[in-house]
């Protein structure tokens, strides 16, 4: 589903390398980008794969790469120069057991700090993260859209359990967001490669190979692409890559809520253990419980407006995850001040609905 | 054509002094001059090092300055989504470092191999320049840089030899004094397909500070090293990637056609969830066995989903699918205790054992399984019934499955036709054998 999501986006360029549990979006693409007016292609590793990716990007194509853990791991040199170039490029990550080779065939949702925390200077890469075959399509074309329209590179973060799960999806409920493409230069004099019209603005992209000379570089650079060090423009210049993130973080936001306006508690999940979540709450409530559930889907940048819409109220929060330390649990816990928070966390196999069910009373009683 | 479209005239070369780079420089706008391409057909792609400081010398044609040794990979990316874009002829020239060659030696390979139209510059000047004179895998023996003050010990990897066995089909090498450099460029450039020119050159700064070299001794180096001076010969002519793809987009494509199961108009009626494991042995079709099944579920209105597992070996030891079955969609697809347990082989059974399914099981849970599994399970309503013996091993999951629904018809009869319906003529006669045996073993046996 998304290598469909990807299809539906435009996607036009696939490059891949044989990585369990992210072969079949790569198996996919082979199969039918040829059909869709698209070339994918084998790479001869990871790192070759996003170069690829990224220098069909600067061509003009929109383009997708696929892997895991140990695969990204690779891939972090080549999605911090997509970052600071400003070439959209989308990464699915389908993440296994770590670290290292860890376990190919078992699920976990230990990545999250390595997706996001993986740039030198911190700055936001946005993630999102389906639970299902339906939302892996519907997050695949969101992901295209927001890493064309703030042209940087954007993460699709799914897992074995989510990405080789088959399931039954009703097609005919599918829905396609509106495409959006990357605002192309004008011919002007005056055209600067990295100007944006606004602090937290994107700039208009030329094409490798378009009328409009590209110029296009990695390092500390000026509004012209020019080699700078310690120049004014270039420090605003690397604000501007931040800030365009954070100015359309409500925008970028989405979130599955169930809330309860007395619940007492929010669990907090995402991916596939927000499907276990739904579940147990479900269960919690069929016994008396008053508990709210937000799902997240756009992990980064982080939901602030609905996080602070859901914890109104509430005395504590849980947040599940297919982690040994509660990854995105740290990350959330700087906007849950004033609240109890308790992780659910398991590593090697899903968390299940009693195992959320029951920390949640032990807790709650 | 003009040069000012090329090398501007009143640059500043920001390169040593007697630093090859600058001739280089030079010799390449004299090629393009040459040529007379449109700046903008042109990309230049500059790795990281002083090489990388050429782009700013070029004011018209593309400029893309990467990471340490990806500029050839980057290129490539260029070059290939060039190849299915209209008009197209974009023309990607990497101007890389020998330090960056070897990082990105992968990348010239592949390169080669799909033989892009892209050209590569390698100034090779036998050493790491911009980051203080250290040893490179290009560094000629005995030499003395930053990193080997006693001499170079490993021997000098000969790239184009190397490239050469990668089927690169233009490969040249010249001294960046050399009178024939521009003129190899430009044939370089001019080839359609991937091209690689190995200019030797001296690091001014370092290479001759701590080494007795000089014009002369360059010569010599190379010759020691039986290295090919000018256009090396390469395998005969191959076709590029551009001609491949338009082969390839031009000739019938295999029609591949969605398979679409077909909706029953009763829906089957599952009053509660089911949630089952199949096991068996690698390669004994347990996992299209659990598809089928699964497909037959769709097609009478239910929801399933369908978790395989296997040794990351693929066909050898344990096969299983984890599948729930339910009239409403599922959330969690896990397993905490399954429902019914069907086991096709010994292989399927150990796993079952090992991954805690055994051991989850409940007194109500049925397990059903081949004869020759003599263990008896902690839990559970056990029927053993002759599944290989008489179906066969690579109908056994199947069979399985069929003797389960025999006595707990959950799915209507028409399902099961019409998803054979859809199996090619072959395998439905098997699959229909295999039910047929189940539903028999079922029939006769007194287990259940």
């Amino acid at each position: 589903m998304v290598a469909e999501g990807a299809l539906a986006a435009g996607c036009r360029f696939f490059a891949g390398y044989p990585i369990t549990p992210a072969s079949e979006i790569y198996e996919v693409m082979m199969r039918e980008l040829p059909t869709h007016g698209g070339l994918a292609l084998s790479a001869p590793d990871e790192i070759s794969s996003l170069c690829y990716c990224v220098g069909a990007s600067l061509r003009g194509l929109k383009a997708m790469t696929a892997t895991s853990g140990p695969g990204w791991a690779l891939m972090i040199e080549t999605a911090q120069y997509a970052l600071m170039t400003e070439t959209p490029v989308v990464v699915a990550l389908v993440q296994r057991l770590g670290p290292s080779t860890g376990g190919a065939t078992q699920g976990a949702q230990g990545d999250i700090g390595l997706a996001e925390f993986s740039t030198s200077g911190g700055y936001t890469l946005p993630v999102f993260s389906p639970s299902n075959a339906r939302e892996s399509f519907e997050l695949t074309v969101h992901a295209f859209n927001w890493s064309e329209r703030l042209r940087t590179p954007v993460l699709l973060l799914t897992d074995k359990e989510v990405g080789m799960t088959s399931e039954v999806v009703d097609d005919e409920v599918l829905e396609i967001p509106a495409l959006v493409n990357r605002k192309k230069a004008t011919a002007r004099a005056d055209y600067a490669p990295y100007a944006a019209e606004e602090p937290e603005g994107v700039p208009a992209f030329a094409s490798v190979g378009g009328e409009i000379k590209a110029t296009v570089t990695g390092s500390a650079h000026d509004a012209q692409g020019r080699l700078r060090k310690n120049s004014p423009q270039v420090i605003s210049g690397l604000e501007r890559l931040q800030r365009k993130i954070e100015a359309h973080a409500e925008e970028m936001a989405l979130v599955r809520p169930d809330l309860d306006p007395d619940a007492r508690c929010l669990l907090i999940s995402y991916g596939v253990t927000a499907r276990a979540s739904r579940q147990a709450v479900e269960n919690l409530r069929r016994e008396g419980m008053r508990v709210s559930f937000l799902q997240i889907q756009s992990l980064f940048p982080i939901p602030r407006k609905w996080l602070d819409w859901a914890t109104a109220g509430v005395e504590a929060v849980f947040v599940a995850e297919e982690n040994l330390t509660g990854q995105y649990r740290a990350a959330l816990t700087p906007y849950l001040s004033g609240k109890q928070i308790f992780g659910i966390n398991r590593i090697g196999k899903l968390i299940s609905p009693n195992h959320i069910a029951s920390a949640m009373r032990g807790v709650m009683a | 054509m003009p040069e000012a479209l090329y090398l501007s005239p009143t640059a500043k070369l920001p390169y040593c002094r007697g630093c090859g780079h600058s001739l280089v420089v030079r010799q390449l706008s004299h090629a393009l001059e040459h040529l007379g391409l449109p700046p903008r057909s042109i990309v230049l792609t500059t790795d990281i090092g002083c090489v990388g400081l050429a782009d700013s010398l070029f004011p018209y044609l593309h400029t893309v300055h990467t990471t340490h040794g990806r500029s050839t990979a980057f290129a490539t990316g260029m070059a290939l989504a060039d190849a299915i874009l209209e008009p197209r002829g974009l023309k990607p020239i990497v101007m890389i470092g020998d330090g960056g060659a070897m990082i990105g030696l992968l990348h010239l390979v592949h390169a080669a191999q799909l033989n892009v139209d892209v050209t590569v510059l390698v100034h090779n000047n036998f050493m790491f320049g911009m980051t203080g004179g250290q040893h490179s895998a290009l560094t000629p023996l005995n030499w003395v840089t930053a990193t080997t003050p006693d001499g170079n010990w490993t021997p000098p990897l000969d790239l184009l030899s190397l490239l050469r066995t990668a089927h690169a089909t233009f490969l040249a090498r010249q001294f960046a004094t050399s009178q024939e450099l521009a003129s190899t460029l430009a044939r370089a450039i001019n080839f359609p397909g991937f091209s690689v020119v190995e200019i030797v050159e001296l690091c001014t700064a370092y290479g001759t500070r701590w080494n007795h070299a000089s014009g002369a001794s360059l010569q010599e180096t190379i010759r020691r090293q039986g290295y090919a001076l000018g256009e090396v010969e390469t395998e005969m002519e191959r076709p590029t990637f551009r001609e491949l793809y338009r082969h390839e987009m031009e000739s019938p494509r295999p029609k591949r056609s969605k398979l679409t199961v077909p909706h029953l108009q009763a829906p089957a009626k599952l009053t509660k969830e089911v949630r089952l494991v199949v096991a068996g042995t690698a390669g004994e079709r347990v996992q299209s066995a659990a598809a089928l099944l699964c497909r037959v579920a769709l097609a009478a209105g239910l929801y399933s989903t369908q978790k395989n597992d296997n040794p990351c070996t693929q066909g050898s030891g344990f096969s299983l699918s984890e599948i729930c079955l339910s009239s409403k969609p599922i959330e969690y697809t896990g397993i905490e205790s399954p429902d019914v347990v069907l086991v096709a082989s010994e292989d399927g059974w150990k796993e079952l054992e090992a991954n805690g399914t055994l051991v989850a099981c409940q007194e109500k849970t049925l397990l059903l399984l081949d004869s020759e599994i003599e263990v008896i399970p902690p839990k559970g309503r056990v029927v053993r019934l002759p599944l290989r013996r008489e179906a066969n091993p690579q109908r056994a999951a199947l069979s399985a499955i069929a003797a389960w629904l025999e006595k707990n018809p959950v799915l209507p009869a028409e399902a099961w036709q019409a998803v054979l319906a859809l199996e090619p003529p072959e395998r439905r006669a098997e699959s229909a054998a295999a039910l047929e045996t189940g539903r028999r073993l079922a029939t006769r046996s007194t287990d259940f």
